[in-house]
């Protein structure tokens, strides 16, 4: 198990109730000699209002275990207990496979990498049909969806089609999406992996705001730093485990972070390590080109106890 | 915890269906014109054999009697004899509730003209009463004795002219006047004296007598010729254009519902070839939905109003090249009459629409097995 990733880190007035329980999550796939286990054995217990940020190296199991908090992949074993904003809890795993649907409407809010907006339908009706499936009908999903656009800085875009806006814009449209339902939980996969620094910054401050003001828990997996800097918590992923990961290099091609278990490169006097070989010959190649941040060195210490 | 009952669909704020349906414009437009071409291919079909049967039957639905007496066991004129005893006329005359009667001959044959020949029924009747004779005239008179009025489709076709010379059951005569609606795909009418139809067939002969309801129904009065004179059949007219459509019905009924199949099936490919490209290529659109909490049922709502919505379109267009085609066919082939009814119309879209949900179940099929997480997995 892995305590010290089981305790929310930053501290409250009052404890704030627990949103997302989750004990002893294993999911494998495929069976006997193909079997991939995913997530091993993970406890993580993330509060209301809290964003917490999972990283981890590709193939760790990140979207993996997103899917199962977010009721979309049943675990091999384990329980996601949720609590809803009038403190009924609901263990996702344990759920028949008919009521997901409907657990998701009220439990959920997804963020995708690729905003997954329908083209079919202006920004206003991506947000309206979500409320229509959470039940939310007619005029009142209409206004709902306004409210939202306007609170995500795009009421002046209902009309417009995913197609017509920016990628800023239609992650935006996506997170208002996210919100229709009132979810207690915002699940993100890689939110900010098709935007550039600024707007992934900008999508990172919305995210906090959205977390601060209503009391939300936000997971998000990703593996943007950026993202960071808006994280209560940040939890490293490595082979299906929470890692405590003491030291954090930033990889300066990719601008990835780079757990300090691999093997470290020495330039100019610095200790530099890389995701993979190809960004470490393309830096090798042209070290010029990068730039190398704080990263460069070892990185803030992160652990799930001690945080950033 | 609580769960969100399932809720209509119908009073949903985003019309997910047809927004689905018309995102690609260009799709929606083929499949459309394609259930369209194929509603229209049974619908010509249905309408020219319902126009067939319509002008097979014109002559007697257009005739001013309420009951026809023919020989025992003839129910209809094509492709039968019927001959009467001459004295029957008068017995039947004498029935009580009988306005009038009159007795036509009647004999199936030829009528040949410069351009050809046509088969043809060939009426005798009494011109100074006109009962039995030609509905109306559009050109000439009745005809006299040597003279015969015929069809003004048929005139057209054999070069007919009035005035001019034509061989009917190959003797010659001298056209008089042009009736009009008693041609159709399998024989034209022509009308001559009833003295002149027995010149023309070497006897003398009542074929069909044709009796007029003074007072009482058509019903009662063949129900008291029944009575009053045994060994002969009774129909009211349209007991008589019943029978008359039925040999018809019977020959191409088969051929006209194998055909009505065939375009039906092609409308079913169609449709379902439509929605399933259309759904496979947004599948990830369907999985997104599915993820956000959409269950197969909402889905497959979506998709049956994508279907209601085809077919509704096809059957508008259908029905309007229908109805300019059953306006413009019989201009280009005469003997064509093309009858296209709204009833027809409502019958053919309800069987599309049925066979459009059958369509369905196969882009639904897809849209059940999908995996809720490749929204997640992958990107367009
Ligand atoms: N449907 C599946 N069947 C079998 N193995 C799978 C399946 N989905 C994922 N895996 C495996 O599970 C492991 C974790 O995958 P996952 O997608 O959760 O990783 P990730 O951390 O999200 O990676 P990335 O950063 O590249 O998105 C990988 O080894 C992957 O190959
Ligand atoms: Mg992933």
């Amino acid at each position: 198990m892995n305590a010290p990733n089981d305790v929310p880190r930053h501290e409250r007035a009052a404890p704030a109730p627990s949103a997302v329980t989750v004990r002893g999550l294993t999911k494998a796939y495929g069976r006997g000699a193909t079997e991939v286990v995913a997530v091993r054995d993970v406890d993580l217990t993330i509060v209301s209002g809290e964003v917490v940020l999972v990283m981890g190296p590709s193939g760790s199991g990140k979207t993996t275990l997103l899917l199962m908090l977010g009721a979309l992949l049943r675990p091999t074993s384990g329980s996601i207990v949720v609590t809803g904003r009038d403190g009924t809890r609901v263990d996702v795993a344990a759920e028949p496979e008919k009521a997901l649907p409907a657990l998701r409407t009220r439990s959920f809010g997804f963020i995708f990498q690729d905003y997954a907006l329908l083209d079919a339908l202006t920004a206003a009706e991506n947000i309206a049909v979500a409320a229509n499936l959470a039940g939310t009908k007619g005029a009142a999903a209409r206004q709902r969806a306004l409210t939202l656009l306007e609170r995500v800085g795009l009421a002046h875009r209902a009309a417009a089609r995913p197609t017509e806006l920016s990628g800023g814009e239609q992650q935006r449209v996506a997170v208002a999406r996210a919100l229709a339902n009132d979810p207690p939980v915002l699940l993100a996969d890689e939110p900010t992996a098709n935007l550039d620094a600024s707007r992934g910054r900008d999508l990172a401050r919305l995210l906090r705001r959205l977390a601060d003001e209503d009391e939300r828990c936000i997971v998000i997996v990703s593996h943007d730093d950026r993202l960071r800097e808006v994280a209560d918590r940040v939890l490293w992923l490595e082979d299906g485990r929470f890692k405590t990961v003491t030291d954090l290099f930033i990889d300066p091609v990719c601008q990835m972070p780079v757990a300090a278990t691999g093997p470290a490169f020495e330039w100019a006097g610095r200790s530099l390590r890389f995701c993979s070989a190809g960004c470490r010959s393309e830096f090798i190649n042209d070290p010029g080109r990068f730039r190398i941040t704080t990263g460069g060195q070892p990185g803030a210490e992160i652990t799930g106890g001690a945080g950033l | 915890m609580t769960r969100i009952a399932a809720r209509p669909p119908l009073l949903d704020s985003v019309p997910l269906g047809r927004r689905l349906l018309f995102t690609e414009p260009r799709r929606a437009t083929l499949t459309v014109l394609g259930v369209a071409a194929a509603l229209l291919l049974v619908l010509l079909l249905q309408g020219i054999f319902a126009g067939a049967i319509e002008r097979v039957t014109y002559y007697i639905r257009t005739s001013p009697a309420d009951v026809f007496v023919s020989q025992l066991g003839v129910e209809t004129m094509h492709m039968s004899a019927s001959a009467l005893p001459p004295d029957t006329v008068d017995r039947v005359r004498a029935v009580p509730g009988a306005a009038w009667a009159s007795a036509i001959g009647y004999a199936p044959g030829a009528v040949s003209g410069p351009r050809g020949r046509q088969l043809s029924y060939v009426i005798g009747y009494d011109p100074t009463t006109s009962r039995g004779g030609p509905a109306s005239l559009v050109a000439g008179r009745a005809p006299r004795p040597g003279e015969v009025v015929v069809d003004d489709a048929a005139a057209d076709s054999l070069g007919l002219r009035i005035g001019g010379a034509v061989a009917v059951l190959g003797v010659p005569l001298r056209v008089s006047g042009l009736s009009s609606g008693g041609t159709s795909i399998t024989n034209t009418t022509v009308f001559v004296g009833s003295d002149d139809l027995a010149r023309l067939r070497g006897v003398a002969s009542v074929s069909y007598i044709l009796v007029r309801a003074g007072g009482i129904t058509a019903a009662d009065l063949a129900a008291r010729v029944r009575a009053a004179v045994p060994g002969v059949t009774v129909q009211t007219r349209e007991q008589f254009a019943d029978s008359e459509a039925r040999v018809v019905t019977d020959m191409s009924a088969n051929l006209l519902r194998l055909m009505s199949v065939i375009g039906l099936l092609i409308a079913l490919a169609v449709i379902a070839l439509g929605l399933m490209t259309a759904t496979l290529s947004r599948l990830h659109d369907y999985a997104i939905l599915k993820a956000l909490g959409a269950s197969t049922a909402r889905l497959a709502a979506s998709v049956a109003v994508q279907v209601v919505w085809t077919v509704a379109l096809a059957s508008v267009v259908a029905a309007a090249v229908g109805t300019v085609l059953a306006w413009v066919l019989p201009l280009a082939a005469t003997t064509i009459q093309v009858r296209i009814t709204a009833a027809s119309m409502g019958q053919l879209a309800g069987w599309a629409i049925a066979i459009g949900l059958l369509a369905a179940l196969w882009p639904l099929r897809r849209i059940a097995t999908l995996d809720t997480i490749t929204a997640f997995r992958e990107s367009r």
